[in-house]
């Protein structure tokens, strides 16, 4: 009796969600995450909360999936290969708009293409800050840039790897004040870190949470950062727009992206959503611990910020161009 | 001194509170099961259980993670032992003396050994990390690229005492692990190097789907084409135990492995992964009978074991001391406390006093738990062994490739491992030894990234290392190595090794 009800209930729902299916009202069963990158690195440590309101919002499970390697391309062109239904989404970071131009630069077929995804929402964009040791002799950021302009290639700083986020700020900054720096590559932002900690090289872009301990205790000094504006946590470090560098802009960002081709009811239902995580307080207080601020853009706004960022990340590989190593 | 007791004690309350206790607890056990499951190695466990620990706050998140990664390393020797299979890069080592030995019937022994080591060293090395973490930190910062690569050519040249049999096939089977580690990015310029328009390539051959590839599947295949099937051992209870001669000669092994692994561990970047390949080139060299090794000598167990567990609390030091990210897995626990707002940093000691002392305390705590954990489950696992060859076997198989698979969610790393079995059973049938060819796989992204880093730092010029004192006196020392040998075979003629060599001519002829 009870088990005929179970199983003519269990039918009825089937049904209905096979119906609400067909009428459109995504979504009817869980949601995969991408994240192109390791637990514990800024791109997951954003996707989880990201995915637990978003879970909250749309009512359904979202799961966060670590897709690594080749630098985020084999996520990335995961999901630009998966079906393009709204059940598959990314978290990206800025290299989604580097890794095709450095293809390009080899000559190699691209992993993927910018235009294989569908933007859907800017959660974060953090600027780099150029730090220092503390006991260097550049106490701000003309100094260092007028010592660099004295000896071209001497100053040496370490990055998260060839064509990665932290050795764009650079080249950027580099092509800005005409100076030539001298890069000592690293496998990923931790090791680029200590390597500035234990003075093998002389400087670092980074993004300002991870160094903001460091600069409380008075290991290493901001000179200044690559954003619109400074750093709210680093009121005192002056952006190099201000004095006078602005083609040194650059952010660590994070956004949430669908396959290209996704029908447009499931990208909108998508985009309200995301609206709706961005105030989740939950959401709020975790992006806090991290002290990384929200920036939230979507819609003209954040196709704008994408294809500007992309510009100059993409004339930043072909300023850089190929490497040759001695 | 006063104020290190003092601050013991905090860390004690902290470490022996109900709740913290338990996520210690929790976190050894994990740690076990990471360990025993071939192809899941600390890194792997503790990703994939971060998210897990979001919901605790940063002490319980901290112990526990800890606890995955301690407690991997004492599981990680049981599936070496048993089964030829390393359950991380780590136990490679363990699998040739270690699985020697259980086909002697000495499983039990070896189990117990090694998680007695581990014990110790997990002990001795915290004891290490509790006084020592400010100033060792320090100069472990020093350790730049040009170090690193001093420091990665002595690792090399151990390479010379890894292998029982010829020079020749040892130095063949090192090529070709550095060949292979040649595969992937080239990080300096961004090249796709032999990846063959596969993307996943484009991080290398892993080391674990090599190392499960080449040890355990081979010894599957190889166990499987024999005649007639290989005699089930069937340990008595007494068996289990040591001997009184094999602790004697466990002794200086573990004391030596500790030390030498805390001292590898401490140096920021994946270092760690060698020294239980170091630990088992010393013991070899300084053993009367280096002849043993590879036959089931109690050293080449004891060594290894402890080296790998104390360098893992060498790992925390730049990361408790320093708040520096310095090798993955402290990356890892780092970003863990970010998630809790904790902004780990040079200021951690003082700024979060219960934190840290209690996380030096809880390693106390769960080295004991594990001790108690591991050593009953000798029994347990000794008992595998019963189990016949037509179930066991393909049952390790799927774990095989669960385990390889779930690192990356990558079925190329599968593969990976299916031909590295096949090249594992072909090398075995010729004679040919699989550790140098893990040890090249390991070495060579590291050597090469060391080398054209320090290149790239002195703009071209060689003479970075000779101006920089701790990189200079490695390679002094990596080059007195090698006269040393060469001296032992212009004066004696015959090393050990040749005798070997002959010795085990005559049985073929």
């Amino acid at each position: 009796m009870t088990r005929a009800r179970v199983l003519v209930g269990v039918v009825a729902l089937a049904v209905v969600a096979g119906v609400a299916g067909a009428q459109g009202s995504y979504p009817t069963r869980p949601i995969t995450l991408v994240v192109p990158f390791p637990p514990g690195g800024v791109a997951d440590l954003t996707a989880r909360p990201v995915a637990a309101a978003l879970e909250k919002v749309l009512k359904i499970p979202v799961g966060v999936v670590n897709k690594t390697g080749a630098a985020g391309a084999v996520g990335m062109q995961y999901v630009a290969t998966s079906r393009p239904d709204g059940y598959t989404l990314l978290l990206a970071l800025s290299s989604i708009s580097i890794i095709p131009e450095a293809d390009k630069i080899f000559g190699r077929p691209p992993a993927f293409t910018v235009e294989q995804f569908a933007p859907i929402a800017l959660v974060s964009a953090d600027p780099t800050v150029l730090v220092v040791r503390a006991e260097s002799p550049w106490k701000t950021a003309r100094e260092f840039i007028e010592d660099a302009q004295k000896r071209p290639g001497q100053m040496s700083y370490s990055s998260s790897g060839v064509y990665g986020t932290l050795h764009m700020a650079m080249a950027l900054l580099e092509h800005g004040a005409s100076v030539k720096l001298r890069h000592v590559p690293y496998a990923g932002a931790g090791p680029a870190l200590t390597a500035i900690l234990g003075g093998h090289v002389d400087a670092l872009a980074s993004g300002p949470a991870v160094v903001l301990p460091h600069l409380k205790a008075g290991k290493l000094r901001a000179l200044a950062g690559w954003g619109d504006t400074r750093v709210a946590a680093l009121p005192d470090v002056p952006t190099f727009k201000e004095l006078g560098y602005p083609e040194a802009e650059f952010y660590i960002w994070a956004g949430v992206f669908a396959g290209k081709g996704t029908p447009e009811p499931i990208l909108t239902r998508l985009r309200d959503a995301m609206r709706q995580v961005v105030n989740d307080p939950d959401f709020k207080g975790a992006m806090d611990k991290l002290e990384t601020p929200i920036v939230f853009k979507q819609g003209d706004d954040f196709q704008r910020f994408f294809d500007a960022d992309a510009r100059r990340l993409a004339a930043g590989v072909r300023r850089v161009g190929r490497i040759e190593t001695k | 001194m006063a104020e290190t007791v003092h601050n013991l004690l905090l860390g004690f309350s902290v470490a022996l509170s109900p709740p913290v206790l338990l996520y210690a607890f929790v976190g050894c056990v994990v740690g076990t099961i990471v360990g025993v499951l071939p192809g899941v190695g600390p890194l792997a466990g503790i990703s994939l259980l971060l998210p897990a620990t979001f919901g605790l706050d940063a002490t319980k998140a901290i112990v526990m993670l800890a606890g995955i990664y301690y407690g991997a390393m004492y599981g990680g020797s049981t599936t070496s032992i048993l089964m030829r299979i390393p359950g991380e890069a780590a136990s490679v080592m363990t699998c040739i003396d270690g699985y020697a030995m259980a086909r002697k019937g000495r499983a039990g022994a070896a189990l117990a050994i090694a998680a007695v080591g581990s014990y110790v060293a997990g002990t001795v090395s915290v004891v290490a990390l509790m006084f020592l973490a400010p100033p060792l930190a320090s100069f472990a910062l020093r350790f730049g690229p040009p170090e690193y690569f001093a420091l990665l050519i002595l690792g090399l040249l151990v390479l010379a005492y890894m292998s029982s049999g010829s020079m020749v096939k040892a130095l063949a089977m090192a090529t070709l692990g550095l060949l292979l580690g040649m595969i992937g990015i080239d990080q300096m310029t961004g090249y796709f190097r032999f990846a063959y328009g596969v993307v996943e390539l484009g991080d290398g051959i892993g080391v674990v789907p090599v190392a499960v590839g080449l040890f355990g599947l081979s010894e599957i295949l190889a166990t499987a084409g024999q005649e007639t099937p290989p005699a089930v051992i069937k340990p008595t209870l007494r068996e289990l135990l040591p001997s009184r001669q094999e602790w004697k000669e466990s002794i200086w092994p573990i004391g030596r492995g500790t030390v030498l692994g805390f001292l590898i561990g401490i140096i920021p970047g994946s270092a760690h992964i060698i020294s239980s390949f170091v630990s088992y080139a010393v013991e070899r060299r300084l053993s009367r009978r280096p002849e043993e090794f590879g036959h089931g000598a109690v050293a080449g167990v004891a060594g290894p074991e402890s080296a790998n567990n104390s360098a893992t609390s060498g790992a925390f030091v730049p990361m408790l001391a320093l708040g520096v990210p310095s090798g993955p897995i402290p990356a890892v626990m780092l970003a863990a406390m970010m998630v809790h707002g904790v902004s780990p940093g040079p200021l951690l000691i003082k700024q979060q006093p219960e934190l840290f002392w209690g996380f030096i305390a809880s390693m106390y705590v769960g080295n004991v738990v594990l001790l108690i954990l591991n050593l009953p489950l000798v029994g347990v696992f000794v008992n595998l062994l019963r189990v016949p060859y037509p179930l066991l076997y393909p049952g390790i198989l799927v774990f095989c490739i669960l385990g390889v698979y779930a690192v990356n969610s990558s079925v190329v790393d599968v593969w990976i491992m299916l031909v590295m079995g096949l090249v594992g059973y072909l090398l075995r049938k010729l004679d040919f030894e699989p550790a140098p060819i893990v040890l090249g796989v390991i070495l060579a992204p590291m050597i090469e990234m060391a080398l054209r880093q320090s290149l790239a730092m002195s703009d071209g010029h060689y003479a970075i290392f000779l101006t920089r004192p701790i990189a200079t006196t490695l390679l002094t020392v990596g080059v007195l190595l090698v006269l040393l040998s060469l001296k032992s075979l212009v004066t004696r003629g015959l090393d050990w090794r040749a005798r070997i060599a002959m010795a085990e001519k005559g049985e073929e002829l």
